[in-house]
């Protein structure tokens, strides 16, 4: 157990079968566990005409495993007071155990099921190609995700693993059967380039033997590499998209970025920190919601992948105003590329970073969510204590710098979704 | 008093001679410390023409006070990297810090200064307008919104219930900066807040300083007790909305007890077997990624057999009676007459049979495994310890467990027939206009 203000670490155990198998102590008083596998098996890898693919085999992995099928792995769940949540993104795909510390070693038994052994039962194949095309639906409709989809088509050819948001379509959807999930699931959930992390009371040596009893079932030891089509970079522009009855208008600016291994990444992180990633504290929040009171959200995001990332800044509001804000957020983002920020405000900032790694800390599902991220990308054991040093080595040049490589405005799009005929 | 099986962080309780309660959970291995301020006044003590008012102070308690200045707050939390929101209820507001550990005096002088002083200027009334305006209008993109302020809407003529907590759209054009002060001075003070701090200090030292800070300012806060009684539900009520999208949405409401009558534990077994949440004791609150409750009696019989892709239930307990709620999405080609039907049925053999005894059993494995994982973190802490308190004490944590681990099955299927009567059921459907509605 570790102590107050004493910033986590993580082990790394001995591989199983290239599994990587990751270690870190719970933090102070904490009574939960959790585990995770994280794997190459985002909706990158679909294959081509099966999009929906990569969502359908990780939603379904909790959905019946091993010795239980999905109405008794929900019971299992239940009485042991654990949980077992899913998620998708572009390049990866995970799945987490949270449970009461003390059943650690069932709840990875129970993970192993549902990453090595998943049922797929054509019933709940059907249930979740239902949620889906429901989702497809709801993606046009929503106005948020409604301009995120458009952002991301815009911005990307149709072959990138950005392009869309892995749900599919009506058509691919519905070409989904067991035997494609279970190809999927074979080539994808591997043990190559992949990784077990686990927040615990268990002794790195207790984790490493439950890890290779457990865990040395996968099909493919080798993890799949994904390739990104090249982004052909053109003029800024902005697309409308208008959708009527609704209240609000959601804006979108955004574009390609780095990946998270970029040299540059600690000063693109605070460059989006500056802008509208650091809550209350950045630009987007002060100037567009408390000077101007123009919208309630507005904010920034750099999401920094393995292989690559974007960038976003993102604002909802009112039908009359949304040209206004449209040129506010553009001011900033003119301003981020215009004039160097100053040493007090990179200061201020950066502080703020580092001084919230505790809070991010107080759970045994917070300090996961961060061991997970660390031990994905294949950063450092120590990496949370050298965090500071890095972002105090940042200068205002080169967050200068990595706005230009990070956040280009010069190539971005602009997307406004929502009721915009009205302005 | 049974043994607990909650596992709460002792709590050390204090009230001040201006009224204020103030309850310290202290944490040593804590790495951080998290403040709470929660006030017994939410969208309740509203009335028509104000609705919305404890949600706009809550806006404006970021605004400024003597000490900070406009956007200081803000500053002063997150430059040594502490976070802070706040939320407003029908019941209560709450206003949250948290902060490492080092550093909890920011958060305790900045609950003094705004607890009584908070600067409510014209200006900035003003500027907030268009940011609430907008908070609204966001919320007004998603039909589940539109459709849970219409159920209550149409369910409630009498009591405050009957709107939402961000107020109605009339309300937040035209009130006035005058009236929001008005509202201001009336209910927010010592004599209606709770004081919670938890996490990593010195028992000693934080009670000392939460005098010093605290116990100068006026005894001020009236009364919070809505007088409004709702009279019996004397039939059904129903209304069809339509609007954009595709999916067709239907919300059934019952008219449900207040939190001090003796079938709240009850009420909450329904909500766990029909709905599959365990509230106020559920195992990992707040984890990420997608959850489902394939155990959950709605579950099994909606989305297992095709009819929705989402189903599920809801009630919190309040001070006053309110609703119990069921909320469906339904599946492509699913009509809401279907759906309907198929709800009723669920309810109907509920409240015929009651749950098995290994629903039952089961239900109680998870209140009992969720207690005992409860409290994580000086954040999640501050939450729950503020929350009961709130309601009415921290006891009322340990009796709801104790009397939801012995409620017996004949008292959890009479609180369904007494709850799912046809003649205070509220139903609201959704009927989207269809497409994606592009012009």
């Amino acid at each position: 157990m570790s102590r107050a203000n004493e910033p986590l670490r993580l082990e790394y155990g001995r591989e199983v079968d290239g599994l990587g198998v990751v270690r870190q102590p719970s933090p102070a008083g904490a009574a939960s566990f959790s585990a995770t596998y994280v794997g190459p098996a985002g909706w990158g890898f679909d294959p081509p005409g099966e999009a929906g693919t990569a969502r359908a085999v990780n939603q379904l992995l909790s959905s019946g495993a091993g010795p239980y099928d999905r109405m008794a792995l929900a019971r299992l769940l239940d009485r042991a007071g654990a949980i077992i949540t899913s998620e998708c993104a572009p390049e990866s795909g995970e799945v987490t155990i949270w449970g009461p510390a003390a059943d650690w070693e069932k709840l990875l038994a129970l993970l192993a099921d549902a990453v090595l052994r998943p049922r797929f039962a054509p019933e709940d194949l059907v249930r979740v190609q239902r949620q889906l095309s429901e989702q497809q639906m709801r993606e046009l409709a929503q106005p948020g995700s409604r301009a995120d989809r458009e952002l991301f088509r815009a911005t990307y050819p149709e072959t990138h693993p950005y392009y869309s948001s892995g749900l599919g379509d009506p058509k691919s959807v519905a070409r989904i059967s067991p035997t494609k999930l279970r190809k999927f699931h074979r080539a994808q959930y591997t043990s190559g380039d992949a990784v077990l992390v686990v927040t615990g009371p268990a002794r790195l040596a207790a984790v490493e033997a439950a890890a290779l009893a457990l865990f040395s079932g996968f099909a493919e030891h080798r993890g799949p590499t994904l390739r990104l089509p090249s982004v052909r970079r053109r003029t800024a522009r902005r697309l409308t998209v208008a959708l009527k009855g609704r209240s609000q208008v959601e804006i979108r600016i955004g574009g390609d970025s780095i990946a998270r291994s970029d040299p540059g990444y600690p000063a693109a992180f605070l460059a989006n920190e500056i802008l509208g990633g650091r809550g209350q504290l950045s630009r987007l929040f002060q100037r567009v919601r408390e000077r101007g009171g123009l919208v309630y959200h507005a904010s920034s995001e750099l999401e920094a992948m393995r292989f690559g990332g974007y960038w976003t800044v993102g604002a909802g509001t009112g039908a009359e105003r949304w040209g206004k804000v449209v040129a506010m957020l553009s001011h900033e983002l003119e301003e981020m590329e215009d004039r160097m920020v100053s040493s007090s405000e990179l200061r201020e900032i950066r502080e703020s970073a580092i001084g919230e790694i505790p809070l991010a800390l107080e759970s045994t599902a917070d300090a996961h969510e961060l061991a997970v991220e660390v031990a994905y990308h294949r950063l450092p054991g120590d990496y949370l204590s050298r965090w500071p040093e890095l972002l105090r080595s940042v200068t205002p040049k080169e967050v200068r710098a990595a706005v230009d490589r990070a956040m280009d405005r010069q190539h971005a799009v602009t997307i406004l979704a929502g009721p915009v005929n009205r302005s | 008093m049974p043994r607990s099986g909650v596992r709460r962080p002792k709590v050390r309780a204090l009230t001040l001679s201006n009224g204020l309660r103030v309850l310290l959970a202290p944490e040593d291995a804590s790495p951080t410390a998290s403040v709470w301020v929660w006030y017994r006044v939410g969208s309740k003590n509203e009335e028509p023409g104000i609705t919305g008012a404890s949600h706009w102070v809550e806006h404006m308690l970021f605004e400024g006070s003597p000490r900070y200045g406009k956007g200081e707050i803000d500053r002063a939390v997150q430059r040594v990297g502490g976070e802070l929101n706040a939320f407003t209820d029908t019941d209560f507001t709450a206003y949250f810090t948290t902060v490492p550990r080092d550093h909890l005096s920011v958060p305790l002088d900045i609950e003094a200064d705004r607890m009584t002083r908070a600067a409510i200027t014209d200006a900035e009334v003003a500027r907030e307008r268009t940011v609430i305006h907008s908070e609204r209008e966001g919320n007004e993109n998603w039909p589940e919104f539109r459709v849970e302020e219409e159920l209550f809407q149409l369910a409630f003529r009498v009591h405050p219930y009957r709107w939402d907590a961000l107020g109605r759209r009339r309300d937040i054009e035209q009130m006035t900066a005058d009236q929001l002060r008005a509202y201001y001075r009336r209910f927010y003070g010592p004599k209606n807040a709770v004081l919670v701090v938890a996490g990593g200090f010195d028992s000693d030292r934080t009670a000392a300083e939460v005098r010093r800070r605290f116990s100068k300012l006026p005894p001020w806060g009236e009364d919070v007790t809505v007088h409004d009684e709702e009279p019996p539900a004397v039939g059904e009520r129903r209304s069809t909305l339509s609007g954009p999208g595709t999916t067709p949405y239907l919300q059934l409401g019952w008219r449900s007890p207040a939190l001090s009558d003796p079938s709240t534990p009850a009420t909450l077994i329904l909500d766990t077997i029909l709905g599959g949440e365990s509230r106020l004791f559920s195992a990992g609150m707040g984890q990420r990624g997608r959850r489902e409750h394939p155990t959950a009696r709605l579950y099994r019989a909606l989305v297992e057999k095709g009819l929705a892709v989402r189903a599920t239930s809801g009630w919190s307990p309040r001070f006053y009676p309110s609703l119990f709620t069921i909320q469906v999405q339904a599946a492509r080609g699913v009509s809401l007459d279907r759906l309907e039907r198929a709800v009723g049925s669920v309810v109907d053999r509920l409240s015929r049979d009651g749950p098995s005894p290994k629903e039952m059993a089961d239900v109680r494995t998870r209140i009992r495994r969720g207690a005992a994982l409860a409290y994580e973190g000086a954040t999640s802490t501050g939450f729950r310890i503020g929350y009961f308190a709130t309601l009415d004490s921290l006891g009322l944590e340990d009796r709801l467990y104790h009397r939801l681990l012995h409620v017996s099955l004949r008292a959890v299927r009479d609180q369904a027939r007494a709850l799912f009567r046809p003649e205070s059921r509220v139903v609201v459907r959704y009927e989207p206009t269809g497409g994606t509605d592009d012009e």
